[in-house]
């Protein structure tokens, strides 16, 4: 049986060390919730996603910058690298599968990167395709993975012209898979008429998004351990 | 705030050279809060122990400021650079060159290198970039290359352009990089090892003002 106390004194560490991207704590209290023989997942949501969703409200509140919001990420990730080997596979009741990367023409991809953080925390499997990627690469990886949800990402109004392709390309193909787009030029009314299911507008309201997901996908975790 | 403290600090740690420039021209959105550069610069030999010290001087500078309420954003030396984090895709956005000068502590030789008057281009750098409102130093404007070429004479790879430069122009490209590549890549291939370095060794400044140049049967003809 593990220790309560203790447990709470990891989980509290490990989301302070996110909080304060200290990748030295988190690996200590990733190691610490490993040798205490810890549920892995609890340690990634209670403890390092929780202080990913604590960044992203200080991100909002605009005490932290860009630069703190890399730091915690890869404080997280530093954590991750160690607890991600004891997990068992969640099974969250959906197919969690994505396909992810910044559009043709477009090499800005910090917040595709911080998007696809997300979905690796969140156990989804990422394939992601990288930056200036090809048009027809994302129908053709969709199609490949058969992946229920498709981001593209874009910086420049220039680049971002190609996401209705994509979309079109994809939904005729599969119009079952769910697309999100995001990046600077996107908008609410842009994603809507293009026909694209959401839409993040920054690296600040793509993480937002991506949080909500997380936090959403989190809930109904623990409303399926309830049960 | 006064910078004389975290100078004097530093410097009692093991730092050769430390400024403070105001860099508010150089700097992209992602950073755009962070006008003051902190450069810092160790004597080398280029080895483990120069990198190790200038790492450590680094994380010195990110605590003091911490302590202090400011905001901090280290950007490696380049020997010393981990690229798959997320932070570092932001190393590139400023170059040490940048932190250097601003703060006056050389100019952008003709060899392409910081050259500071005293230690030449024989220096490592690191910077720190910050929002705390450090007194800044006066920033260098222009190049005291003069009409020294021995850089431009001496480059194996004939990649320096002998230009000169100015704080005015600052982007300008003073060496053809690919030239200096591929003879490096050369060398690698031939030797196992990409060692040049013959324009910081070649630079009087870097010689304690030594213009005279042996000759030596490797350098020259080649």
């Amino acid at each position: 049986m593990v220790d309560e106390t203790k447990k709470k004194e990891i989980l509290e560490k490990l989301k302070n060390g996110v909080i304060q991207y200290d990748e030295d704590a988190c690996r200590e209290g990733a190691q610490e919730a490993v040798d205490l023989g810890m549920d892995a997942n609890e340690a990634i949501f209670e403890g390092l996603v929780a202080g990913m969703e604590e960044v992203g409200r200080l991100f909002e509140a605009q005490e932290y910058f860009v630069p703190e919001i890399l730091m915690c990420a890869d404080a997280l990730y530093a954590g991750l690298d160690i607890l991600k080997p004891h997990c068992q596979q969640m099974d969250l009741g959906i197919k969690g599968s994505v396909v992810i990367g910044t559009v043709e023409g477009d090499v800005h991809d910090i917040g595709k990167n911080l998007v696809k953080m997300m979905f690796d925390v969140a156990g989804f499997t990422v394939y992601d395709l990288g930056r200036d990627v090809p048009l027809d690469k994302f129908v053709e990886e969709q199609l490949r993975t058969d992946s229920d949800l498709v981001c593209l990402s874009a910086m420049m109004t220039t680049s971002m012209v190609g996401m209705p392709k994509v979309i079109e390309k994809i939904k005729e193909k599969n119009p079952e898979c769910l697309i999100m787009i995001g990046g600077a030029p996107t908008s609410k009314e842009l994603a809507d008429k293009w026909g694209a299911d959401g839409y993040a507008q920054d690296a600040s309201n793509a993480l937002k998004e991506a949080i909500k997901m997380v936090a959403f996908l989190r809930k109904l975790r623990e409303e399926k351990l309830k049960k | 705030m006064e910078s004389s403290a975290l100078k004097e600090y530093l410097k009692s740690k093991g730092a050769t050279l430390v400024g403070v420039g105001d860099v508010s021209r150089a700097l992209t959105d992602e950073i755009i809060h962070l006008n003051r550069g902190i450069a810092i610069a160790v004597n080398r030999s280029l080895n483990r122990t120069t990198v190790d010290l200038l790492s450590r001087l680094q994380e010195l500078t990110v605590e003091w400021l911490k302590e202090r309420g400011a905001r901090a954003l280290a950007i490696p030396p380049d020997s010393d650079r981990i690229t798959d984090t997320f932070v570092s895709r932001l190393y590139k956005l400023f170059s040490h060159k940048t932190a250097a000068t601003c703060s006056g502590l050389g100019w952008v030789g003709k060899n392409g290198l910081v050259i500071n008057r005293k230690y030449g281009s024989k220096l490592t750098w690191a910077t720190v970039l910050t929002d705390a409102p450090l007194q800044a130093d006066l920033p260098t404007t222009h190049s005291e290359c003069g009409d020294c070429d021995l850089c431009v004479k001496h480059c194996p790879s004939g990649a320096i352009r002998g230009r000169v430069w100015s704080s005015g122009d600052p982007l300008r490209e003073m060496v053809a990089y690919e030239k200096c590549r591929s003879l490096k890549n050369d060398r690698l291939l031939l030797k196992g090892k990409p060692n040049c370095g013959l324009c910081v060794t070649i630079c009087p400044y870097s010689r304690n003002g030594r213009k005279k140049v042996e000759p030596c049967g490797v350098c020259v003809g080649s």
